[in-house]
């Protein structure tokens, strides 16, 4: 590595702003993030929830496409088993996610940037609690190179 | 083999005058002698040139798509990989059963050409004779014999159902389905990857995945890739563009593996077409590996009337990423 570029990662490193993606279940995580919010706890903004009728409706796609254009981190966040909306949907989200999740740590990407949990609608402190465990973590590895598509820019 | 061919060849005369199919679909010889690749058989004089022998590794069910899809009744001879296949596509919905008729070929094993290149049998080589475990290279010089197991196909190494388990009709005798090589084996390679570190983990894979071209040729020939319209072709989705690109080809690769768990028999098609040769089988192993231990042992294709891992589920299913605490009630 360059004198030059080193720098520019050192500079990086302390800037360094996470960016995470949520995806939340519109029954129960978003109401949990709803309810964190109207409890006032502090969740970091550097979080971005995109809301999803049930956590089983997010497929493979979209968490390598988060990867892909900027995330450093991606969280998949559903009603606990047992409570979701449509029956059985989370029962779906929590096979294929265990599948891709080792699908993932398998081809290289560190375990602590993808991942997927249960979170009610009464658990706004069980949120604030997920959101800031992945980024504390992710912040520590520092930004995501891998799967990133190498034209995006910030 | 040779009088399989013979009885292959009736049959197939037999099908074509009686109107019991349209078509015929088989094997012929090309002009290598590795090349035995799949033909299509619409009278009965060109059933002359249909082939059976150790090179016949193209698996045919993967044609009955467009085929069935025609109308036509559609005889087709398959081997024990095949019909794992042939099944799998049936549970998928994509075969019309009552328009094929399935002959059974019990499968001694197919010749891996790299292997007989390393071993260098090429050499004026005009035919492969087997005898029971030994093969005997005819050359122009002179008869070479060899151990099967020696230049079979890794594949055929691990196989656990070289007898069909779907046919209409079986010819021949059934093989000993006894292995080669353990088959708790072919995981070995994915438990090496396993121990890795992330890095080394991802430095292995950016590698293998950067030499993609994205040809599709591995999807093609799958039987688990088998719909209508496939995700990577709609270009109004969005999903995969076309640029040379590490992340776009790390994205079709995690996509490809992803679509077909639970679905893929395990039958090394896609690795072997693969003009870049990258093991893809180190990706597909994985995935069935996690299944069996999280779900329980799972062969796609052995019976297409129960249900692929990932579209059914138990309450009390583990998951891997609650570190052991299941979450949800009543478990
Ligand atoms: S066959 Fe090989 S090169 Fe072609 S798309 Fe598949 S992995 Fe890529
Ligand atoms: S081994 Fe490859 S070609 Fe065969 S079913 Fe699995 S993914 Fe498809």
């Amino acid at each position: 590595m360059s004198v030059i570029a080193n720098n520019a990662a050192v500079k990086n490193a302390q800037a360094f702003e996470p960016l995470i993606v949520a995806f939340c279940c519109n029954w129960c995580s978003y109401a949990g993030a709803d309810l964190a919010g109207t409890s006032r706890l502090n969740y970091p903004a550097n979080i971005k929830i995109i809301r999803v009728p049930c956590s089983c409706r997010v497929n493979a796609n979209f968490v390598l496409r988060a990867f892909q254009r900027g995330a450093d981190g991606v969280i998949i966040a559903g009603c606990h088993p047992g409570d979701c909306h449509y029956m059985t949907g989370n029962y779906y989200t929590r096979r294929r996610f265990s599948l891709l999740k080792n699908l993932l740590a398998y081809v290289g990407i560190e375990e602590a940037r993808f991942k997927v949990d249960w979170i009610s609608a009464s658990e706004g402190n069980k949120f604030a609690d997920v959101m800031n465990g992945v980024l504390e973590k992710v912040h520590k590895l520092g930004p995501n190179r891998k799967l990133r598509d190498s034209r995006w820019r910030r | 083999m040779e009088k399989i061919k013979e009885e292959i060849r009736q049959i197939a005369r037999e099908a074509l005058t009686g109107k019991k199919v349209d078509i015929i679909l088989a094997w012929e010889k090309g002009p290598l002698w590795y090349d035995s690749y799949p033909a299509f058989f619409t009278k009965e004089e060109e059933v002359d040139s249909l082939t059976w022998d150790s090179f016949c590794i193209n698996n045919l069910s993967k044609y009955l798509l467009e085929e069935t899809m025609a109308d036509k009744k559609v005889g087709v001879f398959v081997k024990g990989c095949d019909a794992l296949a042939f099944n799998q596509m049936m549970q998928d919905n994509r075969i019309r059963r009552d328009n094929v008729v399935v002959y059974g070929l019990p499968c001694p094993g197919m010749i891996d050409p790299d292997k007989v290149r390393a071993k260098r049998l090429n050499r004026g080589l005009t035919e492969v004779k087997q005898s029971g475990d030994e093969l005997i290279f005819v050359t122009k010089d002179g008869e070479i014999t060899v151990p099967a197991h020696e230049v079979y196909y890794d594949k055929c190494l691990y196989c656990h159902y070289p007898n069909p388990v779907v046919y209409d009709q079986l010819i021949g005798e059934k093989v000993a389905a006894e292995t080669a090589l353990d088959r708790s084996e072919r995981f070995s390679q994915v438990e090496a990857l396993e121990a890795l570190s992330a890095e080394e983990r991802f430095a292995y894979w950016d590698s293998q995945f950067s030499k993609c071209m994205r040809c599709f040729a591995c999807r093609n020939v799958c039987p688990a890739c088998s719909c209508e319209r496939c995700t990577f072709d709609d270009d109004d989705l969005d999903i995969l563009g076309k640029a040379r690109e590490d992340s776009e080809d790390q994205f079709f690769h995690l996509i490809r593996a992803y679509h077909v768990v639970g679905r893929c028999i395990d039958c090394g098609e896609c690795s072997r077409v693969c003009p870049q040769d990258i093991p893809l089988e180190k990706l597909n192993r994985k995935l069935i590996k996690d299944i069996n231990a999280l779900y329980g042992e799972y062969q796609a294709g052995l019976d297409p009337s129960t249900k692929a891992p990932l579209v059914t589920y138990q309450l009390e299913d583990a998951d891997s990423f609650t570190a052991g605490e299941k979450g949800g009630k009543g478990t």
